[in-house]
C-alpha cells in the first residue's frame, strides 16, 4: 500500500481516484523490480517516508499526475505555442543574424595584410600604447603563422557584433535600473539566472523557434551570457555617482536629461568601461559553446581537438582563443586607464 | 548503554547494504555512455551484474572518447558497452593492438544504422526522392540543405568523403555541419513537427529514430573497400559507397577479464536486437519513461530473451522474475 493512501482517503476522495493499484500504463521503476526479485514483502520502515512528491502521491491515487506528465506539459505548451511565439520573435532577431553574417563576411573578404595593419590602428588609437600595438602585431601574426587566421577571424566578427550589441542593449538596461529601486529588484534575479542556466536550456526551444543554420542562434547565446556585467556595473555606476555632485547639477537647474548625459554618465564612465571589458571577456569565454550551436571560429577547433583527441589541435586552439583575450583585455583596460586619468586632471 | 544502541543502530542500517554487496564479484565499473540505448544497456547489465552475481556495480557516465582515453591511461572502467567502433579511431585499434582490452560481443545485432535520412512522410509525397540522385535532381523539395554531423565525428569525414563523391553541393544542396548532436537531433525534431522537409545524416538506435518515421536515402551499393577508404580525411578519389551497418562492442578489460571469468561471460551473452532496442526507445518515447524504467520494461517482458544470459546460479536467484 502507498504511503499517502490517507490523504485521499482523509479527504474523501477515493472515488476521484479511481481503483488504486494500477499503474499507469504497466510502468515499473526499478525499486519495484527489486521488490519483486527479493520475494518478501517489503515493509516500509517510518525512516523511509517519501517525500509528499507528485509521484509519491499519483502511486496513492492513480488520477493524481505524474511528474512526468508535468514535463511533458511543458513540452507540449511550447511546442503549441512555438508558432505564434515565432511570428513575434523571428523579425525581432533578424538583425542579429544579418549583423552577424555581415560582420564575418567582412572580416574574411580583407586581405590579412589591411586587416591587421587595421586591428594594429584600433590599439592604437584607442590606448595610444605602442607596447599594445606590437603586442596585437605578434599575436595576430603568431595566430595567422600557424595557419589560424580566418578563425581568428571569423571569431573575432562575432565578439565584435556580440559585444556591441551587448553594450548598446545593456547601458540603457543599467541606467534604468539606477532610475529605479524596483525596476533593480526585478532585474537581479533575471541576471542572475542569464549567468547559471545552463546555455542549452535556452538554446535547444530556440532552435524550434528559428532554425539552427540561422547564426542569430549562437548570437543569443553569447549576448544572453555576455550581457550581464555591463547590466550590472551601468547601475553600479550611475549609483555611486557622488550625491553633492548632483545635488549641484540640481542646483544650476539642469534637467534630468542633461544629468544624465552630461553628469552621471561621464562620471560613471569608468565602471561602465570595467563592465564593457568583462563583457568581451564573457563573450570570448563563451565561443566554445557557441560552436556547440554551430558558431565558426576557434571554438570549432576546439571542439574537434577535444572529440577527436588531437591534443595539439585542442591545445593550440585554446592558445589562439587566449591570446585574443590578452589582446582584447590590454587594449580596453588601457582605453580604460585613459578615460580615468583624462577624468582626475 | 547508550553507546550500545547507537552501535545497534548503525550494524541495523548497514546490514541490508552488506547483504547487497556479496564479496564473490566485488566492484566492478561499467561506463553509461550519453546516449539512451547505451543507458539501457548499462542498466540492464547492472542489474544482472547485481541480482544475479552479487556485484557492487558502479556506472559511469562516459562518451566514446573519454573511455578510451581512461581504458588507455587509467585500465578504467572494467567494462565498455556500446563502443561505436568506427568513432573511436585509432585510440581503440592501439589498445586492442596493446592487447590490453577484449572484444566480447556486439551488443547491438546486427549493428547500429547510419545513413542519410529523409522523413518518411516527405519520401511518400514524392517517391523519387527515395534515391541519392532523387534528391540531387530535387534538391528544392529536400530543404536544399544536408544536414552533416558535427566537427570531430568519424561520420564527418566519411560524410565529407561522400559528398564530395556526389558532387552534392553542385546540385545546390548547401552542406550544414552542425556543432553538436543536440543540434542535429533538434533540427531534425523541428522539421518533423512542422512536417517541413529534412535532409541530413543520423544514426540508430537512438530516440530520434525510434521517435520519427525516417527513411534512408539509397546511396548505392555497400562497397567495403571504398567506405574505408572514405573513412580517412580527404581521401584522394571518393567514391560512392553506403553505409555498412556499424559494429557496436562490449569490451572489457585485459584484467578484468582474468579476475571476473563469469562476468565476462554474462557480458558475453548481452546482446540486443537493433529492432528490439528501437522498439524500446520508441516506447520509452511514448511513455515518457526514464532509461532506467526503460530497462524494466524490458527486463519484465523478455525474461526469456535474459534468461538465456545468465549462469545458473543467477537464474536461481532471479526465478522469481523468470517465471
Amino acid at each position: 500500500m502507498a504511503t499517502y493512501d490517507f490523504v485521499f482517503d482523509g479527504l474523501g476522495l477515493r472515488n476521484w481516484c479511481g481503483s488504486s493499484g494500477d499503474d499507469g500504463g504497466g510502468m515499473t521503476s526499478m525499486a519495484q523490480l527489486l521488490a519483486e526479485t527479493s520475494d518478501e514483502d517489503v515493509v516500509a520502515s517510518a525512516w523511509e517516508t517519501p517525500f509528499p512528491s507528485m509521484d509519491a502521491l499519483h502511486e496513492a491515487c492513480p488520477a493524481f499526475p505524474q511528474s512526468r506528465e508535468l514535463t511533458s506539459g511543458l513540452e507540449e505548451g511550447f511546442l503549441s505555442i512555438k508558432d505564434s511565439l515565432k511570428v513575434v520573435v523571428d523579425p525581432l532577431t533578424q538583425p542579429l543574424s544579418w549583423a552577424l553574417n555581415e560582420a564575418l563576411w567582412v572580416m574574411q573578404v580583407v586581405p590579412w595584410f589591411v586587416m591587421i595593419p587595421l586591428l594594429m590602428l584600433i590599439a592604437y588609437a584607442v590606448s595610444r600604447q605602442w607596447k599594445l600595438v606590437g603586442l596585437v602585431a605578434i599575436c595576430f601574426g603568431f595566430l595567422g603563422f600557424v595557419d589560424y587566421y580566418s578563425y581568428t577571424m571569423q571569431t573575432l566578427a562575432i565578439i565584435f557584433v556580440c559585444a556591441i550589441t551587448c553594450v548598446l542593449l545593456g547601458v540603457p538596461i543599467g541606467i534604468a535600473m539606477s532610475r529605479s529601486d524596483r525596476v533593480q529588484r526585478t532585474m537581479i534575479p533575471i541576471l542572475d539566472m542569464l549567468q547559471t542556466l545552463p546555455p542549452f536550456v535556452y538554446l535547444i526551444p530556440l532552435i524550434f523557434l528559428f532554425s539552427v543554420t540561422e547564426p542569430k542562434l549562437y548570437g543569443i547565446a553569447i549576448i544572453l551570457y555576455a550581457i550581464v556585467p555591463v547590466i550590472r556595473l551601468t547601475d553600479l555606476g550611475i549609483r555611486l555617482v557622488d550625491p553633492d555632485v548632483t545635488e549641484a547639477a540640481d542646483a544650476f537647474g539642469m534637467t534630468k536629461r542633461q544629468k544624465l548625459f552630461n553628469v552621471e554618465i561621464p562620471l560613471a564612465l569608468p565602471n561602465i568601461m570595467a563592465g564593457v571589458n568583462q563583457t568581451i571577456m564573457m563573450s570570448l569565454a563563451m565561443v566554445v559553446i557557441a560552436s556547440l550551436v554551430s558558431a565558426p571560429g576557434l571554438g570549432v577547433l576546439v571542439l574537434r581537438g577535444i572529440r577527436s583527441l588531437e591534443l595539439g589541435v585542442g591545445l593550440l586552439s585554446g592558445l589562439g582563443i587566449v591570446l585574443l583575450a590578452i589582446i582584447l583585455d590590454r587594449v580596453t583596460k588601457a582605453a580604460l586607464a585613459r578615460i580615468n586619468v583624462s577624468q582626475s586632471r | 548503554m547508550k553507546r550500545i544502541i547507537i552501535g545497534a543502530a548503525f550494524a541495523a542500517l548497514a546490514a541490508p547494504t552488506a547483504a547487497l554487496a556479496q564479496d564473490q564479484c566485488g566492484e566492478v565499473t561499467i561506463t553509461q555512455m550519453n546516449w539512451d540505448s547505451a543507458a539501457i544497456v548499462t542498466a540492464v547489465s547492472k542489474f544482472l551484474m547485481e541480482q544475479g552475481y552479487g556485484c557492487d556495480v558502479t556506472a559511469v557516465p562516459s562518451d566514446t572518447t573519454p573511455a578510451m582515453t581512461s581504458l588507455s591511461e587509467n585500465n578504467e572502467p572494467d567494462i565498455v558497452t556500446e563502443l561505436w567502433v568506427n568513432s573511436a579511431g585509432d585510440a581503440y585499434q592501439k589498445l586492442k593492438a596493446d592487447g590490453k582490452i577484449e572484444e566480447l560481443t556486439s551488443v547491438l545485432d546486427p549493428g547500429g544504422v547510419e545513413g542519410w535520412w529523409l522523413p518518411t512522410y516527405l519520401v511518400e509525397a514524392h517517391p523519387e526522392l527515395a534515391t541519392i540522385q532523387g534528391v540531387m535532381d530535387n534538391p528544392e523539395l529536400v530543404g536544399g540543405m544536408f544536414n552533416n554531423c558535427p566537427d570531430g565525428w568519424g561520420c564527418r569525414i566519411v560524410n565529407d568523403n561522400l559528398i564530395r563523391a556526389f558532387n552534392l553541393e553542385d546540385s545546390g544542396i548547401e552542406v550544414f555541419n552542425h556543432g553538436s548532436g543536440e543540434t542535429l537531433a533538434t533540427s531534425m525534431a523541428a522539421a518533423y513537427q512542422s512536417e517541413e522537409p529534412w535532409f541530413g545524416y543520423y544514426w540508430g538506435p537512438t530516440t530520434p529514430m525510434g521517435k520519427f518515421a525516417m527513411t534512408s536515402v539509397d546511396l548505392g551499393e555497400y562497397d567495403e573497400a571504398v567506405h574505408a577508404a572514405n573513412q580517412n580525411a580527404d581521401a584522394a578519389d571518393p567514391k560512392a559507397s553506403s553505409f555498412p551497418s556499424a559494429p557496436v562492442l562490449t569490451i572489457v578489460t585485459k584484467d578484468f577479464m582474468g579476475t571476473h571469468p563469469d562476468i565476462a561471460d554474462l557480458m558475453s551473452k548481452v546482446t540486443f536486437k537493433t529492432d528490439t532496442m528501437s522498439q524500446l526507445l520508441a516506447w520509452k518515447e511514448e511513455n515518457n519513461a526514464s532509461n532506467e524504467e526503460a530497462a524494466v520494461y524490458f527486463l519484465k517482458g523478455n525474461p526469456e530473451v535474459w534468461g538465456s544470459w545468465i549462469n545458473e546460479a543467477a537464474t536461481e536467484k532471479l526465478s522469481a522474475l523468470l517465471k
